[in-house]
């Protein structure tokens, strides 16, 4: 009995030691796998080492198995056997330490990564020496050609916030609509609202019409562009403004032009009426026809003729 | 046909004084006039996204606008004939001012068309017209450079309109900036406020006319009596001299707007970025400012005054020559040379193109001929950019639009100065003619008189002879020496 008891004990004792070590989560991120999946295709990017801070931007659709490939010359004194490994977002990507030989007079990592979802999109870097880095940004086409001023609109009208994709990039699978609500994006649903919200998609352009608008409209706007990897956003801002608003500064011309018209006519009227009491001697100026002026008079008109 | 000599105001004009209060008042009109079509076309973008219209739709708002202004010239002289100068610049103020507000509220492309292609494009009608027509009254012996300040006023409008603009859209939308647009054309008014109308003489000139040249009188009586109640003068067409001018300037209009609407996208197709492509129509503008003023400056001057028609087919031809030379050479440095050539010379003909009209017509058939030449160049305005927009489509290049444009403007120029020539020999002969004809006629008129005088008479008859071809000769010599 006493034995079994003991056994029990030593079992389970034996069991939380075990849970212990499974229950560990390394603090690093998942490394990619480093072993391809044979169904993806194959994407292989290559780059050579050019000077500091060079990014080599990786437009991805769909999941790929994606070679990246860096090359470096090396410094005057080359060495046989450097040190190089990857980063991710700046982080060390675990097991990618590797000794190069150089090779034909250079120096190559490459490694294949696995894109397959959002987590894998991001800043992959091969290092040479801690100091030698060559960045390659992975991500789906960015929408480039946004409107970067607010679209002003007033309240009961209508407003329509527009978003392109470039013909030089690859076209979206759909569009989706967001609007900001604080620092969360809220989905636009046009089904669920259709008086005030409707969505025009087109391959490469998208419209949304915000019908009937108020204050409360205003704010950001957010268009995404969804490609299987990821969707990639890009933000317009609405502004809502009264009618008071362009009515101030019009109003104020108006008035500025009444009252220069009136102070024009009115100065005018009471120098008539001095030049009435002088007895209109400004009329006598302006109608006198002497002998002498009348033949410059004729001279001057007929000038076109003159000619030596 | 009369010689402008004939058509003297009846009074000395002020050249100076209030005149250039009105030169001032005049200036602003004309910019207004000329500057706000063009700078229209910042709002384009979001009117097309509002209003859901393709971009020639919206184009075409800025070419109604241009047209209407063009068209409307025959009306506006009818009422500046009959009101005077002020109260057409100031309905024609009020025009815009109401054009650019109830087109704030429009909701359609064709509402747009009527409320600022029509209405305000026949505002700005009355505005230029009626401009043009008080500096004709104020200033004759300053007058080419009265001319040449107050059409400065395109370029220096389209400079301040176009910042002024785009900050309204940043601010308001494109309908609040319609809405203050509207409210900033009301200054039209006060611009038509300060043209005071000048004080006119009680003897109407047509009268005197009649009096000086017993053999034309049924026809010229006619003419005058026609001239005042219509405002299409046919009579015009008989003219030398105008039929020379409208063929010129038809010419010009016909390619001078096409390089300036293409410049800019035939600068980045050579590789120029779109920040230097838009800094050489600033650049445009500034030169355009100061070589309006300069030419008219220039044209007062003495030596050039009488020659005037051939500083202006020298203008026309120059310009032609730019465009001609550009597609040549493919440097940022070259284009902007050309563009400082082309600028000079579009401002020349510009400060240029009103006075010789006004020197051609005085200024007592100025009111209607300007109307009819207006009327006329609307169609060479209107078809010059999209039959060379149709060039650069048809076949990708834009070096034919120039060598088009060019070769126009060029042949123009060439046809002004030519004619002009053959004109002013013609224009001697049949003074020449005349003076014969009337020396005839008073000698006979003296020989009716004196045939029952003695011998003695016929020797003093025959000095008289000789006297008056001596004062033939000495009139001639007055004529010839400088104002």
């Amino acid at each position: 009995m006493l034995a079994s008891w003991k056994q029990l004990i030593f079992q389970i004792l034996l069991l939380l030691v075990s849970c212990r070590h499974i229950n560990t989560t390394s603090p690093d991120p998942t490394p990619p796998p480093l072993v391809p999946i044979d169904s993806l295709p194959r994407d292989v990017r290559r780059a050579a080492f050019k000077g500091e801070g060079q990014i080599e931007k990786v437009e991805l659709l769909n999941p790929v198995n994606l070679e990246l490939v860096c090359t470096w010359t090396g410094h005057q004194n080359k060495e046989s056997n450097i040190t190089g490994f990857w980063r991710k977002d700046g982080l060390e990507i675990e097991n990618s330490h590797l000794t190069v030989q150089l090779e034909n007079e250079q120096y190559q990592l490459q490694q294949v990564f696995n894109i397959v979802s959002e987590e894998n999109l991001g800043n992959y870097s091969c290092v040479f020496e801690s100091e030698v880095k060559i960045d390659f940004v992975v991500a789906v086409p960015q929408i480039g050609e946004i409107r970067d001023k607010p679209v002003v609109t007033y309240v009961g009208d209508s407003g329509v916030i527009t978003c392109k994709m470039e013909d030089s990039k690859p076209m979206p699978n759909t569009w989706k609509w967001y609007k900001a609500n604080g620092t969360d994006k809220e989905e636009i649903f046009a089904a669920a609202e259709p008086q005030r919200y409707e969505i025009k998609n087109n391959e490469r352009k998208t419209k949304l019409l915000v019908n009937n608008l108020t204050m409360a409209d205003s704010g950001l706007y957010y268009c995404g562009a969804v490609y299987t990897l990821s969707t990639s956003m890009g933000h317009v801002e609405l502004k809502v403004i009264t009618y008071y608003e362009p009515l101030k500064p019009f109003m104020a011309i108006v008035a500025e032009v009444f009252i220069l018209v009136t102070a024009i006519l009115l100065f005018e009227r009471s120098r008539s009426k001095k030049n009435d009491t002088e007895g209109d001697m400004m009329s006598d100026q302006t109608n006198t026809l002497s002998p002498g002026e009348n033949n410059g008079l004729e001279g001057s008109s007929s000038m076109r003729q003159r000619k030596t | 046909m009369p010689i402008a000599s004939n058509d003297e105001l009846g009074y000395k004009p002020l050249d100076g004084g209030w005149g250039w209060v009105v030169v001032f008042g005049a200036h602003i009109a004309i910019g207004f006039a000329y500057a706000m079509p063009k700078a229209l076309s910042i709002f384009y973008n979001d009117i097309q996204e509002d209003l859901e219209c393709s971009s020639s739709e919206i184009a075409l708002m800025s070419s109604i606008m241009l047209a209407v202004m063009y068209a409307g010239g025959p009306l506006s002289s009818w009422l500046v004939l009959r009101f005077g100068s002020r109260p057409v610049v100031i309905l024609g103020g009020l025009m815009c001012g109401v054009s650019m507000v109830t087109a704030s509220f429009g909701s359609s492309i064709i509402y747009l068309y009527i409320c600022v292609g029509i209405i305000g494009g026949c505002g700005l009608a009355f505005n230029l017209n009626a401009s043009l027509n008080i500096i004709s009254k104020y200033f004759l012996v300053r007058r080419p450079l009265a001319n040449g300040l107050a059409m400065a006023g395109s370029p220096v409008f389209l400079c301040i309109l176009a910042p002024v603009n785009q900050y309204l859209l940043d601010s308001y939308g494109w309908r609040g900036s319609l809405l203050v647009l509207g409210a900033i054309m009301l200054n039209c008014c006060v611009a038509g406020a300060l043209m005071r109308p000048v004080a006119q003489p009680p003897s109407s000139p047509p009268e005197q006319k009649v009096e000086e040249q017993p053999n034309n009188t049924n026809s010229n009586l006619k003419e005058s009596c026609l001239k005042n109640i219509s405002f299409f003068d046919v009579s015009f067409f008989k003219d030398r001299g105008f039929i020379i001018y409208l063929f010129g300037s038809i010419m010009f209009i016909f390619g001078a707007y096409a390089p300036f609407l293409f410049l800019s996208a035939y600068a980045i197709s050579q590789g120029i970025d779109e920040h230097s492509a838009a800094y050489l129509l600033s650049f445009m503008g500034f030169v355009d400012m100061v070589v309006r003023p300069g030419t008219g400056l220039t044209a007062n001057s003495k030596w050039i005054r009488p020659r005037i028609q051939y500083f202006f087919s020298f203008a026309v031809t120059y310009n032609g020559l730019c465009h001609l030379l550009c597609p040549l050479i493919h440097s940022y440095s070259f284009l902007l040379f050309y563009t400082f050539c082309f600028a000079m010379s579009f401002g020349m003909v510009f400060a240029l193109i009103f006075e010789c009209l006004m020197d051609l017509m005085g200024p007592q058939r100025f009111p209607s001929a300007v109307g009819m030449v207006t009327i006329i160049e609307c169609f060479p305005m209107l078809l010059g950019p999209p039959i060379a927009g149709l060039l650069v489509d048809i076949t990708g290049d834009y070096k034919y639009l120039f060598i088009l444009c060019g070769s126009v403007i060029f042949t123009g120029g060439v046809f002004l100065f030519v004619m002009n020539i053959y004109n002013d020999h013609m224009l001697k002969k049949e003074k020449n003619a005349k003076d014969r004809e009337q020396n005839q006629k008073n000698m006979e008129d003296q020989d009716h008189k004196d045939i029952k005088r003695t011998p003695k008479a016929m020797m003093e008859q025959t000095e008289f002879e000789v006297t008056e071809d001596n004062g033939a000769q000495g009139d001639l010599e007055i004529a010839e020496t400088p104002n």
